[in-house]
């Protein structure tokens, strides 16, 4: 049977088979997907188009058509039919940069940072501060604001920030690095934990002595970057519209700009951990993570390298984090929470550590699951609940489930199994990394 | 004296006891020194009333408080610094199977609140059969965490075991969560209300208005904690499976060769921290009165600081390094408002501990009583 | 001068003086082996000139240059490499990269360089690739550059770890019982290599070995240490018949009854 099975994929995986395969899926999952936007199962069958390009063989050529076709110009229009695919689709890429940033200081140099979120909400909270009436309100009481307040900051300052979050995050993790880096392994993970922590609480709690962060209610409304002007709105109008079957809203086109800007942070974050990765600096990294005494003894700085694993590692997190603030228009220091990071070990963990496409798609597999097939599950359940379903052998009633059982609710757990299982059956994750090969130009005997 | 020394009731009674109340004592009064010292420094801060007389005024309450909590801290603290000497691993589950203990330990007095016995039981019985049933299941339960999450990954990288640990920790809250509200339909569990222990005991004090009001429940939880502490401190360094349990932390392959199983002692090693957790989790109850399956993390992280703090590894460590902490962040939740004139509160009492464990990580990574071990190359 | 010099070096652990005022001076140029019973503190004496130990009393000085509170890649900076007594590769990376890492000291890209792909990033990669290859064929492995350093047996795994501290251009190799495990025919084979490494690329070797074969084939200078302390020192044959020595290895027995031979 096995056999069967392999022998079967090795004739698709030859000549022309891949690339209709490839067509096959990206086809078949935009049709069935634009006629039953709500459909998960469309959804995914769409989303195996870039497993396919990336396991099967075909020229590099045409897998970039075929990925960049799916990514410019099917997703979006798809996402403007039906606005949640394009949300999920731009909280699988927010999570993906997360992922890759946090690749990077444990998949590579393999420090367990358990703060990571904090670094994302250092870059959000910039953008929050500044770029709503925050800056006005800092001596009134949370929640009491006067209504004349106003925007401390135009629109446009949005870019600037984008960068200063990278800045600002790079800062604090050199910050918090210098102390702890010198400490053991295993108890930077603790460290990183209580630096997360302190970070969630002083966002709880510094709406006092001066209202910096508005306390546990959060700042809203923060800006978003303006939109491109009217007439390159108005083009893509005239050709969005009749694929749509509506009008496309200033909001849906925020949507697809937010999207575009979180592919573009993630583009930039492949190419600059990619080239990181096979560099002087990234098998430093390497070695360190492999063996702390030898690679001291061949020269490398042990403090100096992991800071600037650290640094990068959370400058992605920063840049993400005043991209995520500008698309919720809303900050509170429960999105950043000790579970949003171990969310995102989860990610590196599934896909596998150090594997950058791998991070990618656990990035992408575990948001899905939080937000779509978690979510589905407990429509499920509900729908079960109000009918008269029984199951059969034990004669238990659907009706009489306890309402507190919400499949969505209980994200710890799959990130709990998650981790354990990977642990013990595949610690080099689902698509595990590849050490690049070099020509060597050797003789073979 | 050396014969002095060697006698049971002395070694396995007297000296613990002289230790902790030492150890008490000593932390008690350097921080309260500097505490008043404090006072007189931001005297100047606080004009409508004399910061110094109301330090003074507060300062016995603080203390008590800050040794309850403390004993608590020291006996999860335990729970980690046992496991970290056998396996150099930081068990991150444990402040889930704190959790556990605490839970079932109301679970129990809720049942037989239920069943309409609660009152005519001796309150002090219910406490023990709480604590024993809290025991059981925390034990049990380290021990089955141990052969299912830990076993398979031993000899592997150090950062395997550990994420395999955070995955437990999550799995056990989500997992508590799931069996409550399918069993309960609610996932807070709250202490009923029995026996007579949350009143106080006055004591006068000759030269003080106000007499010292000590919680009864205090004086329990303090006492059952140091009941636990002296037991393990017997079990550790006076029977067979304790020194056992003593080789396999110091050198794994040479205990293995020695005869000893080295796997039943590491289950062992579980059984013995998590059963301290448990009784703990009922001690941690009885005072916070409320638990929910994400009650552990707080205290376990605090307890894992405190083991630091103390240089993990170290039982005895363990014990100081919870008594310091829990008097720290009595002091810091009571005075931090005082002293800053309300800008900051005890809301930061949690972060407190975090900057304390970085500051002690940076000026001795080995804790207060720890000693520094040369790396091998 | 000496090119490595020390003097009264003491290393204690707790109430163990595990190197007991060792002085010790070493000629450039020159293959120096160092001996003695196990626990004699021969590691601990390699670790203490390394920088992984700070000594607590005592002078080390390279190249004129006090190697006292160097952190051990300030150490290896100076000119100083070495290779560990169990194997310690980074195993899951491959085997030319484990050369590339060896010559960290030497690159000079820095992480714009790096993110850019400068012109000058691309040739210095390629020129260390190449001299990767070099020191790859030097030691002797062939077509193994892209398998991962785990996977490879035993004897290749010492190569490697002799290529990789060899790309950092050492002036001192020093090399921790480097033959430990082989046979006859691949100590002979390893000999080969050590000459060849000194007399090809001049580079000083200093060498904690329990082979004697290996030690009395190829030192030109021996050390003998015994409980932390230096108990003698010569040439192979003064090593040989030296009455401490014998001691030291097979006791007061054996040692009375060489004096009586002699």
């Amino acid at each position: 049977m096995k056999t069967l099975f392999s022998d079967l994929y090795k004739k698709a995986n030859t000549g022309f088979w891949p690339i209709a395969i490839a067509f096959a899926f990206l086809i078949i999952g935009t049709i069935t997907l634009f006629q039953n936007p709500r459909s998960l199962g469309a959804f995914l069958i769409l989303m195996t188009t870039p497993l396919v390009l990336y396991f099967m063989n075909m020229p590099m050529k045409i897998k970039v058509f075929i990925g960049l076709l799916l990514i410019i110009i099917v997703l979006p229009v798809i996402g403007i039919k039906n606005i949640f695919i394009l949300e999920v689709i731009f909280q699988m890429a927010v999570f993906s940069a997360l992922a890759l940033g946090l690749n990077i200081v444990i998949g590579m140099a393999g420090l367990l940072d358990l703060g990571y979120v904090a670094f994302y909400a250092v870059g959000a909270y910039a953008w929050a501060i500044f770029g709503s009436k925050q800056m006005s309100l800092l001596y009134s009481i949370p929640g009491a604001a006067p209504a004349n307040a106003e925007f401390f900051l135009d629109a446009r300052w949005f870019w600037l920030f984008l960068f200063l979050g990278v800045g600002l995050a790079a800062l604090m993790g050199i910050l918090l690095g210098l102390p702890v880096l010198r400490v053991k392994g295993d108890y930077l993970a603790i460290v990183t934990l209580g630096f997360g922590e302190v970070i969630r609480v002083l966002a709880l709690n510094l709406d006092k002595p001066i209202n910096l962060t508005n306390g546990p209610q959060g700042i809203t409304p923060i800006q978003r970057p303006p939109l491109p002007p009217e007439g390159v709105l108005m083009f893509f109008r005239s050709f969005l519209e009749p694929l749509v079957g509506h009008e496309v809203s200033e909001a849906e086109f925020y949507n697809v700009m937010f999207y575009f800007l979180a592919l573009i942070i993630i583009a930039i974050v492949i190419v600059v951990a990619t080239r990181l990765e096979d560099s002087r600096i990234g098998r430093a990294w390497t070695a360190i993570r492999e063996d702390e005494t030898a690679a001291i003894a061949m020269g490398i700085p042990l403090v100096k390298m992991k800071l600037a694993a650290f640094a990068a590692g959370a400058s992605f997190a920063g840049a993400m984090g005043a991209l995520y603030a500008a698309n919720r228009t809303f900050v509170s220091p429960e999105t950043f929470s000790f579970q949003v990071s171990i969310g995102v070990l989860t990610m590196v963990i599934l896909g596998g550590l150090g594997s950058i496409p791998g991070v990618i798609f656990g990035a992408s597999a575990v948001t899905l699951l939080n937000i779509q097939i978690l979510q589905n599950f407990s429509l499920y359940l509900s729908d079960l609940r109000q009918s008269d379903a029984v199951i059969p052998i034990i004669n238990f009633a659907w009706k009489d489930l306890s309402t507190q059982l919400d499949p969505a609710k209980y994200q710890k757990l799959v990130f709990g199994i998650i981790l354990i299982l990977m642990m013990i059956f595949r610690p080099a994750g689902l698509i595990p990394a590849v050490r690049r090969q070099r020509e060597l130009g050797e003789e073979k005997e | 004296m050396k014969q002095f020394a060697a006698n049971p009731v002395y070694k396995f009674f007297l000296f613990p006891i002289g230790q902790i109340l030492v150890f008490a004592l000593g932390a008690s009064v350097i921080l309260s020194l500097a505490t008043v010292l404090l006072a007189y420094i931001f005297k100047f801060n606080v004009t409508d009333f004399d910061l110094v007389e109301r330090t003074m005024l507060i300062l016995p309450q603080v203390i008590i408080n800050g040794l309850t909590i403390g004993f608590v801290y020291s006996t999860i603290a335990l729970g980690y610094t046992m496991v970290y000497g056998v396996l150099e691993f930081i068990n991150f589950s444990h402040s889930e199977i704190f959790m556990v203990g605490g839970i079932v330990g109301i679970q129990l007095m809720a049942y037989f609140e239920h069943a309409g016995i609660l009152a005519t039981m001796n309150e002090y019985l219910v406490i023990a059969l709480a604590i024993l049933l809290a025991l059981v299941v925390s034990g049990s339960l380290a021990v089955t965490v141990e052969r299912v999450a830990y076993k398979p990954l031993r000899g592997a990288p150090k950062l395997v075991p550990l994420i395999s640990a955070i995955g437990m920790s999550f799995f056990l809250q989500d997992i508590v969560r799931l069996i409550l509200s399918l069993t309960t339909g609610e996932f807070n569990v709250i202490l009923p209300k029995f026996g007579t222990f949350d009143e106080f005991w006055k004591i006068a004090i000759p030269g003080m208005e106000d007499p010292l009001r000590i919680q009864i429940k205090s004086v329990l939880i303090v006492g059952v904690a140091i009941l636990m502490l002296i037991i393990l401190n017997f079990l550790v360094n006076g029977t067979k499976v304790g020194k056992a349990i003593r080789a396999v932390a110091q050198d794994r392959p040479s205990a293995s060769l020695m005869g000893i199983n080295v796997n039943q002692i590491i289950s062992i090693t579980f059984l013995i921290g998590g059963a301290l957790g448990g009784a703990a989790g009922v001690l941690f109850a009885l005072k916070a009165t409320k638990l929910d399956p994400f009650s552990g993390f707080f205290p376990g992280l605090k307890a894992f600081t405190s083991a630091v703090l103390g240089g993990i590894g170290n039982l005895t460590g363990a014990l100081l390094g919870g008594l310091v902490l829990g008097l720290l962040e009595s002091f810091s939740a009571s005075y931090l408002g005082i002293f800053t004139n309300g800008a900051f509160g005890a809301e930061y009492k949690d972060i407190f501990a975090f900057a304390i464990l970085i500051i002690v990580l940076i000026f001795r990574p080995s804790g207060l009583l720890g000693q520094t071990v040369g790396q091998k190359a | 001068m000496a090119l490595l010099q020390t003097n009264n070096v003491v290393k204690r652990f707790g109430g163990l003086t595990a190197v007991n005022k060792m002085t010790f001076s070493l000629e450039e140029g020159r293959i120096v082996s160092i001996i003695g019973p196990n626990g004699a503190g021969k590691t601990t004496f390699f670790n203490t000139l390394t920088g992984i130990y700070t000594p607590e009393e005592g002078q080390i000085k390279f190249k004129d240059h006090s190697l006292i509170g160097l952190r051990p890649d300030q150490v290896a900076a100076t000119g100083i490499a070495r290779t560990f007594q169990n194997i310690r590769l980074f195993g899951s990376m491959t085997v030319l990269e484990n050369i590339l890492v060896g010559m960290h000291i030497q690159l000079k890209q820095s992480a714009i360089d790096t993110v850019f792909r400068s012109k000058k990033f691309n040739a210095e990669e390629q020129e260390a690739e190449q001299r990767a290859k070099d020191l790859m064929s030097f030691v002797g492995l062939k077509n193994v550059g892209n398998e991962l350093a785990r996977n490879l047996p035993y004897g290749g795994q010492r190569r490697i770890e002799i290529a990789r501290a060899l790309a950092a251009n050492p002036t001192l190799l020093l090399l921790d019982e480097p033959t430990a495990g082989m046979n006859p025919n691949e100590s002979e084979d390893a000999i080969k290599l050590f000459r060849r490494i000194r007399d090809e690329k001049g580079i000083t070797i200093l060498m904690i070995e329990h082979d004697m074969r290996v030690v009395m084939g190829i030192s030109e200078h021996i050390s003998v240490m015994d409980y932390g302390e230096k108990i003698a020192e010569g040439s192979p044959a003064e090593i040989r018949s030296n009455t401490r020595v014998i001691e030291a290895y097979l006791g007061r027995g054996a040692a009375v009854a060489h004096e009586q031979k002699v």
